[in-house]
């Protein structure tokens, strides 16, 4: 397991080499299960990452996936010439991934604490009167429950939700990025973009495999929010959140990626 | 319209910042009605995917026809002939991730119509308790 804690230098060579022919087997021979193991060595150096980026107002869980969003990035396009090793690489792209992120929900980390708080508390609240009704609740009854006002429980559900749909006049997120409006070309390739996106499929691969699965039960198997948390082992909040980022993830892959190229 | 209804009319901005403002609306119309907690965010998630398909410039319609245990929504003009054409095809292939399988799971009908110049209105209705 690639872990960004201190290692011999044997293991660390051992790590890289492994690295390499993981991804030589992805980038020359497609091999798909390949990039699924490296994403995995590599989970626990976007956790570490992450971790710096937790108090801000937005849940850590969050911050890992955009962080893994990153990580995948960059076993997509690294290129088996560089002599650097795929954490060097990866790492200027995780932490770009979740500066992005930040910037772009710059309004959600201003709000007051107390409704922070309130959000962080809805969470359990929701799963409790779940269980306890046997249905999802209305906004007043977790507003009673949590001895505030529906108004109030509204807002704290924008509070760590929220997040930006790209722009096109949204400026790059690196150097090695284009400005989404320098890949749009003409009249008929941007119709041919505007058909591509319309079918979310081809950035689904994008995504870590739990968001995957997560998008599957939901918009294949018909799944309710509640039975979809059950299964994965997260809230009902979280499985929203996830859900909404992971189509907007896609969303901005799509534009930013040439027709036909996805 | 019957008087059982009411409606409630927005005209609201199209860049990102202002998506946020549209979901709590959504959600305080929602309330009304008493939705239950994931029966409004499958309503915000919808209006949410469309507004997004409707790029970033100029501003959109949404009206809310708010009737017992149902809300009518339209939201429109929307200028991407792509869209339409994902909305109105047939379901899509197992496997498939469309716009159209996103509103099917989410709202429990929709439609189409012609808003004439190219531009469409889309049409979402969300009961209560069904879905």
């Amino acid at each position: 397991m690639n872990t960004p804690q201190r290692r011999s230098p044997a293991a660390s060579e051992k790590a890289r080499e492994e690295d390499r022919e993981l991804l030589r087997r992805y980038h020359e021979g497609g091999d798909t299960t390949a990039r699924e193991e490296l994403i995995e060595r590599h989970l626990p150096l976007v956790r570490s990452l992450a971790r710096r980026y937790a108090g801000r107002g937005e849940a850590l869980e969050d911050i890992e996936q955009v962080g893994a969003i990153g990580l995948i990035k960059a076993i997509d396009r690294f290129e088996l010439e560089r002599e650097v090793s795929l954490a060097t690489y990866a790492t200027p792209n995780v932490v770009g991934e979740i500066k992005r992120h930040f910037r772009d929900k710059g309004w959600a980390i201003r709000v007051p604490r107390a409704l922070q708080e309130l959000n962080a508390s809805m969470s359990g609240s929701i799963e409790r009167l779940t269980g306890k009704l046997g249905r999802s609740p209305s906004i007043a009854e977790i507003a009673a429950e949590l001895k505030t006002t529906p108004e109030e429980v509204l807002e704290a559900m924008e509070v760590g939700s929220a997040y930006s749909t790209v722009s096109l006049s949204t400026g790059p997120g690196g150097d090695d990025e284009l400005d989404p409006l320098e890949t749009i070309g003409g009249e008929d390739e941007e119709f041919e973009r505007s058909e591509h996106r319309a079918a979310l499929e081809p950035a689904l691969d994008r995504l870590p495999q739990r968001e995957r699965e997560i998008l599957r039960m939901r918009f294949e198997e018909g799944l309710p929010q509640t039975q979809i948390a059950q299964r994965v082992g997260l809230s009902q909040m979280h499985v929203s959140r996830l859900i909404r980022k992971s189509l907007s993830i896609m969303r901005e892959e799509l534009l930013r990626t040439p027709p036909g190229a996805a | 319209m019957t008087n059982n209804h009411e409606r409630i009319d927005l005209e609201a901005p199209l860049s990102g910042d202002f998506q946020a403002v549209v979901r709590l609306i959504i959600g305080g119309i929602a309330e009304r009605v008493d939705f239950a907690f994931e029966e409004i965010d499958d309503l915000q998630l919808a209006v949410e995917r469309l507004l997004a398909e409707a790029g970033q410039v100029g501003s959109v319609q949404l009206s809310f026809e708010v009737g017992e245990g149902s809300i009518r929504t339209r939201v429109g003009p929307l200028s991407e002939t792509a869209v339409a054409d994902a909305l109105r095809d047939g379901d899509a292939p197992p496997g498939q991730l469309t716009l159209r399988r996103i509103l099917q799971t989410v709202v429990d009908s929709f439609g189409v119509e012609d808003a004439g110049g190219g531009a469409i209105v889309v049409r979402l209705e969300k009961l209560k308790g069904l879905s």
